[in-house]
């Protein structure tokens, strides 16, 4: 069958109907026409998703908006609205400041890392070897665990006495004994909370870097590079014109990706830190959660989780515009 | 004579580069893992003790920490919450994405492109926004404190990455299956239920994985809206259950962890170019 039939071609309905006879066409409501049965069917099917879309993200989104200009209270059904009175209780609350500076520095610190990792372990796995495969099922496995099981076992590897590392770091000669100075409690000092916090991300997301380099890497058809090496373009060049403007759309949704699930996930701080050493490792949406869930305060909790958009904007406008520009 | 050597040489010092390079990254990756089943095999004393070598066993190895888990707490339940909440967002998952990919894909509805982004969109809306006005949805439907709250906001995440998934998959069914069948006389609805939907099987059977998958990722919703003990998935019963105040079960912990764990990462594992796939837009191969 030619693509002219395929995209142009009379609908199917309009050919059976020809094959049924074209007299029954013309005595045809407008709702029986092909076209009209066709998006009347489609809009059917579209009907559910859609509808849970609305009514469980679109509207809870709206209401949150509600939300965060209410006095709304998990005790107190009725909510009056206070204007931007939650915002600028928050904006008076140095916890805020920390959690936004900890989230921006958790994000920034973390996507550099996670650069770095994902970029070389995806140069690795884009060569030829034997037994690549087990070792892409290895490696990946970090990125495949529940969240909330993996960090259990980085919180028992953290342990104030007996963490692993420190016992490997003790052994080596690294830091003193148990008790002493220089023996690190990973999750009580608040340099080393944060940054503990932050490894933990970076474990956890360098193989969905990786493996969405490698996605984008081998997206990049070989033809062209031979094209351009016979052409007499060197490495670089081939790399900087060719496989850079190539691999990019890829690149930057997953890096967009990652921006709004680093940002958003309360997992990691929360089940490790829930936010201390004082408020060394609070972020946005461990504050969010304590004020909204644990202290009851669904106004104050919402325009703190608002906060988090103007952030993620434009990570989801981005996302947006690079799928826009996908081929249909 | 020479230069096969060479050549052999040069090769053999290829594989050792990226080997040595390789060795750290599958460590860092793993080696959580098995500090988890390690941990979850030793008896307890065997946990606190510095002097030893923590790596391996000094004690015998044992199975108390996973009778504990099964005997002396609600993981029993847990499993079986986690099992029947992931079989519930399949199944909405499936009655809503499925159909709605297949219209999107398919039909060529007026603005069906946009629909589909608009869609897949609110896969990013995350839940840190979503779960306070959400609370108030689950309260009002008197579904707080059981894992029925579950069900409902799973689908919430589910149901737009799967319509994307569905949405590609359906682009690659080839149009003359349909068209034949059309021709043969079925209708609509007959030639996506007899001839689409078994050759999509592959499609929808990743559809149902993800929606597993994705639910036991979640930590959030399970930690805002369900308060019972014997009403939580795994991934939120084990950290809020099994460690009171500041007594930590670790071997306890770690076997919970393990055993569910695994088994969803290695099925994750096998699905994860689609993730992927998916999420990049379909425009890998």
């Amino acid at each position: 069958m030619t693509t002219a039939s395929l995209r142009g071609g009379p609908e199917p309905t309009a050919r059976a109907a020809v094959v049924s006879g074209p007299a029954s066409l013309a005595r045809r409501a407008w709702w029986r026409t092909p076209t009209a049965q066709r998006h009347i069917f489609g809009y059917t099917l579209l009907a559910p998703a859609a509808l849970y879309v609305i009514l469980l993200v679109g509207a809870p989104f709206l209401f949150s908006l509600w939300l965060a200009v209410s006095d709304a209270n998990v005790g107190d059904p009725v909510a009056h609205f206070v204007g931007l009175d939650n915002f600028r209780a928050a904006w008076e609350m140095d916890t805020f400041w920390i959690a936004l500076r900890n989230s921006i520095v958790f994000l920034v610190v973390a996507a550099i890392f996670k650069t770095l990792l994902g970029t070389s372990l995806a140069f690795l796995l884009l060569q030829s070897f034997r037994g690549k495969k087990l070792i892409r099922g290895l490696v990946v496995i970090p990125f495949t665990l529940p969240i909330a099981i993996s960090v259990l076992s980085w919180k028992w590897m953290y342990d104030s006495q007996f963490s692993v590392i420190n016992w490997v770091l003790s052994r080596l000669g690294l830091i003193g004994t148990y008790g002493s100075e220089s023996w690190p409690v990973w999750l009580g000092q608040p340099h080393l909370a944060l940054a503990a916090c932050i490894a933990v991300n970076v474990w956890r997301t360098f193989p969905f870097s990786a493996i969405v380099l490698l996605a984008g890497f081998t997206a990049v058809p070989l033809e062209v590079l031979d094209a351009a090496k016979v052409d007499g373009c060197s490495f670089l060049q081939r790399f900087r014109h060719i496989v850079t403007p190539m691999i990019f759309p890829i690149l930057m949704i997953g890096f967009l990706f990652d921006t709004v699930f680093t940002l958003s996930d309360l997992s990691v701080v929360y089940l490790l830190t829930q936010g201390g050493p004082g408020n060394a490792t609070k972020i946005l949406p461990v504050l969010a959660y304590q004020i909204g869930i644990q202290a009851g305060n669904l106004g104050r909790g919402a325009a703190i989780a608002m906060m988090l958009v103007p952030l993620l904007f434009p990570a989801m406008f981005l996302v947006l515009r690079n799928l826009k520009r996908r081929e249909w | 004579m020479a230069r096969p050597r060479t050549a052999g040489e040069k090769a053999r010092r290829r594989y050792v580069l990226i080997y040595a390079g390789l060795v750290p990254f599958v460590f860092i990756a793993v080696f959580p893992i098995y500090w988890m089943a390690i941990t979850a095999f030793k008896q307890e004393p065997d946990l606190y003790v510095m002097g030893n070598v923590p790596f391996w066993f000094n004690l015998p190895p044992t199975l108390k920490n996973f009778r504990t888990l099964f005997y002396q707490t609600n993981y029993g339940s847990w499993i079986v919450n986690t099992m029947t909440i992931s079989a519930w967002v399949a199944v909405i998952t499936l009655l809503t994405a499925v159909p709605a990919g297949y219209a999107l894909a398919r039909l060529r509805l007026r603005g069906s492109e946009n629909l589909g982004i608009a869609i897949f969109m609110t896969y990013l809306v995350p839940g840190i926004i979503l779960f306070l006005p959400l609370s108030r949805v689950v309260a009002t439907l008197g579904l707080q404190d059981s894992w029925w709250a579950l069900v409902l906001v799973y689908p919430t995440f589910t149901v737009p990455f799967c319509t994307w998934l569905m949405m590609g998959f359906f682009k690659t069914v080839p149009m003359e299956m349909e068209e034949a069948a059309r021709v043969d006389g079925c209708g609509q609805l007959g030639a996506l239920v007899r001839v689409v939907l078994p050759v999509s099987l592959p499609g929808i059977l990743t559809s149902v994985i993800f929606a597993f998958t994705l639910s036991m990722q979640d930590f959030l919703y399970g930690l805002a809206f369900v308060a019972p003990g014997d009403q939580k998935p795994v991934p939120v019963g084990v950290p809020t259950e099994l460690i009171r105040g500041d007594v930590y079960f670790w071997g306890s912990i770690m076997a919970a962890a393990l055993m569910v764990g695994l088994p969803v990462a290695i099925l994750y594992n096998f699905f994860l170019d689609r993730f992927i796939q998916g999420i990049t837009g379909g425009v890998v191969k």
